[in-house]
């Protein structure tokens, strides 16, 4: 009986699936409703899993910070910081290096891209570091 | 002490008298059997339906098919689940939107935060049943990132809204911060 009980207790706290990080929850809250839950995007989103190619190149790692979606988040400086040191490495298998800081952070998305789709063009051009 | 043994005596004797034990028993029987039955009778199970509802919530906040469930606290369209769908699929014909609205909403029965993903059922014309507009936490169109007035249709092959969905992604960190 007291082993059935712990075997239920395991499956309920188990069940329900809570963001394991402020960083997830951010995700799931601010990204995930237009880039989708696994990056994948739509047909008028661009895709976070197309993230690899910029990989490496110079100015992506500012690029990240201006695209719209990430400078106009609802998010402090910091943990827009903390999410998107989570958000490149889930993308592009890499970490940050050095990891975005919240002063980085501010000053990059308060300059956003106007054009954030040529930008990203420019970039690609450009060989790798 | 005597008097009330008296009492009881008389009491005994009278009903003896009056009341046959065949009378008693199918009384009784009557009662025992008419008690497990009354679950069974439509009455019953009416009112039964709002005593505990989906996520073991009590009341309307526990009927998914009212604008009060609690997990519709954000929602911005008709329910789904009044058009032929279910507050977690889209009704025959229609296809969920890939791209959704999401947002916060606190289950009253566990009192934590939840996200919610309030996909929108396209495909259809728009179902016109069950309008539900709450948007606790929504923001104007300037704050592009917290409005849900744009056609989240966009995402799917049809563009046309039926109705919306609200599905449970997780457990929130913390409740979303327009609220």
């Amino acid at each position: 009986m007291k082993r059935l009980v712990a075997t239920l207790g395991i499956l309920l706290m188990t069940q329900s699936a809570a963001a394991d990080s402020y960083e997830e929850h951010d995700y799931i809250l601010n990204c995930s409703g237009c880039h989708r839950m696994d990056g994948s995007g739509s047909r008028t989103v661009p895709p976070l899993d197309a993230m690899p190619e910029l990989s490496g190149k110079p100015g992506a790692r500012e690029y990240w910070i201006r695209v719209p979606g990430a400078a106009q988040a609802p998010l402090s400086d910091a943990r827009l910081a903390a999410l998107m040191n989570w958000l490149v490495e889930r993308f592009t298998g890499k970490t940050v290096e050095p990891a975005y800081t919240a002063k980085e952070v501010g000053e990059l998305r308060r300059n956003p891209l106007r054009d954030p789709i040529e930008r990203r063009k420019a970039i690609l051009r450009l060989p790798a570091r | 002490m005597s008097r009330l043994d008296h009492w009881f005596e008389g009491m005994a004797r009278q009903s003896a008298r009056r009341v046959s034990r065949r009378h008693w028993f199918s009384r009784f029987g009557a009662v025992l059997v008419g008690g497990a039955a009354l679950p069974l009778l439509p009455v019953a199970r009416a009112a039964e339906k709002h005593t505990l509802g989906e996520d073991g919530v009590k009341g309307p906040e526990g009927d998914p098919t009212r604008c009060e469930y609690w997990r519709h606290c954000a929602i911005d369209g008709f329910l789904c689940s009044c058009c032929g769908g279910s507050h977690t699929a889209c009704p025959p014909g229609t296809e969920m939107s890939p791209v959704t609205w999401i947002g916060t909403c606190r289950n009253p029965a566990d009192g934590k935060d939840y996200i919610i993903s309030y996909n929108d059922c396209c495909g259809k014309t728009y179902c016109g049943r069950c309008m539900c507009n709450r948007n606790e936490g929504e923001r104007p169109l300037y704050h592009w990132y917290r409005n849900n007035d744009i056609n989240w249709c966009g995402g799917a092959k049809a563009q046309t809204y039926s109705c919306s969905t609200a599905v449970v992604v997780k457990t929130a960190k913390e409740a979303q911060p327009e609220k």
